[in-house]
């Protein structure tokens, strides 16, 4: 067979063809049987790989898709309790509004209560300063003219006194003097 | 300066006035100088500025005494003053009238009036005032304006005092 074969090659010229576009009979037949082995070694040797790798493959697959089943139940499950803590951290905004409300309002009514007698002693205060300033003013003007009037007295009283009066003075103090033994 | 070195200038001075055979004469100039220099505030400038020259103070003590006081008046001021004791003049003359007046047998009695006193108005005080201590007293009159009116007089530790001043004061502190 093989003699034969090479016989059809020797006899062929290789620089001419029987059909422009389809290969030679022996090339279909030939090519056909190769391809059938390669076909059948590759279904033989690496299709038990290719099908374990396919199954490895859907595994994995199929392993993500539940563990993004099972993230999405733990998302919903947040998303639940976020949904819920914001109701509750709502209703916990509102109580602590409410309470610093009615806290405000009683520093406010504290506040009121207190400022309006610190205003009231400011006004006893002040009136009671008032009344001491008048006082002091009085006793200060009461001192001024004491201090003036004891400046003024001896100028006073000095100009008053006449060589008479004097010569009274001094006869008055001879007289105490010798009666006093 | 105490009270010891005082009395011990004081009676060394008086020493030199008896020894000049003046001793009153000199202790009355010396007390007219005390009160001169305390009455005066320039005259207590001029004495007792350290920075004028010594000649220049006693040139001063010369021209206010030369004439008119006792040659050893001046020269026992000129000693004081150039001695840088001039501060201490008044108790030092002071003490020096004072034994004076011991050497007499009389206390000094020192009346301070706003006015002078005549002779008469002197000796009836001077009468009056040993009549009131029981001794002799050789009195000085200062003339102080400052009592106003009437006197005081100072008789030892004793002070008579009957001036208007005085009165003046006792009205303020009631007031």
């Amino acid at each position: 067979m093989i003699s034969h074969i090479i016989s059809l090659l020797a006899s062929e010229d290789p620089t001419q063809t029987h059909s422009w576009i389809l290969p030679e009979q022996a090339e279909i037949i030939y090519g056909g049987l190769a391809s059938v082995i390669v076909v059948g070694a590759l279904v033989k040797f690496a299709g038990p790989m290719i099908k374990k790798s396919f199954a490895a493959r859907t595994e994995r697959i199929q392993k993500e898709l539940d563990d993004a089943a099972a993230a999405k139940v733990t998302a919903e499950g947040d998303a639940q309790n976020i949904r819920k803590a914001l109701g509750d951290i709502a209703s916990e905004r509102a109580r602590i509004l409410a309470e610093a409300d009615a806290q405000a309002a009683s520093v406010l009514a504290e506040g009121r209560v207190r400022i309006t007698a610190e205003i009231a002693e400011l006004e006893a205060k002040a009136e009671a300063d008032i009344n001491a300033a008048r006082g002091r003013g009085s006793d200060e003007l009461r001192n001024e003219i004491t201090v003036l009037a004891s400046r003024a007295t001896p100028l006073v009283v000095a100009a008053t006194l006449n060589d008479q009066v004097h010569k009274d003075l001094v006869e008055s103090f001879i007289s105490k003097v010798g009666a006093g033994k | 300066m105490s009270s010891a070195k005082v009395k011990a200038y004081a009676q060394a001075l008086f020493a030199i006035a008896q020894a000049e055979g003046a001793a009153d004469a000199i202790s009355n100039e010396l007390y007219a100088v005390a009160r001169a220099y305390e009455s005066s505030d320039e005259l207590r400038n001029v004495l007792g500025d350290a920075t004028i020259p010594s000649e220049r103070r006693l040139q001063v003590v010369e021209q206010l005494l030369g004439a008119r006081a006792n040659r050893a008046t001046v020269q026992i001021v000129s000693m004081i003053v150039a001695s840088g004791q001039v501060r201490e003049l008044p108790a030092v003359f002071d003490e020096v009238i004072a034994l004076s007046s011991a050497g007499n047998d009389q206390d000094l009695a020192e009346v301070r009036s706003a006015v002078a006193l005549t002779e008469d108005q002197q000796s009836r005080l001077a009468a009056a005032l040993s009549k009131a201590t029981g001794k002799a007293v050789n009195l000085k009159v200062v003339v102080d304006p400052s009592v106003i009116g009437g006197l005081v007089a100072t008789v030892g530790d004793k002070v008579i005092d009957d001036t208007v001043r005085t009165r003046l004061d006792n009205l303020k502190t009631r007031i």
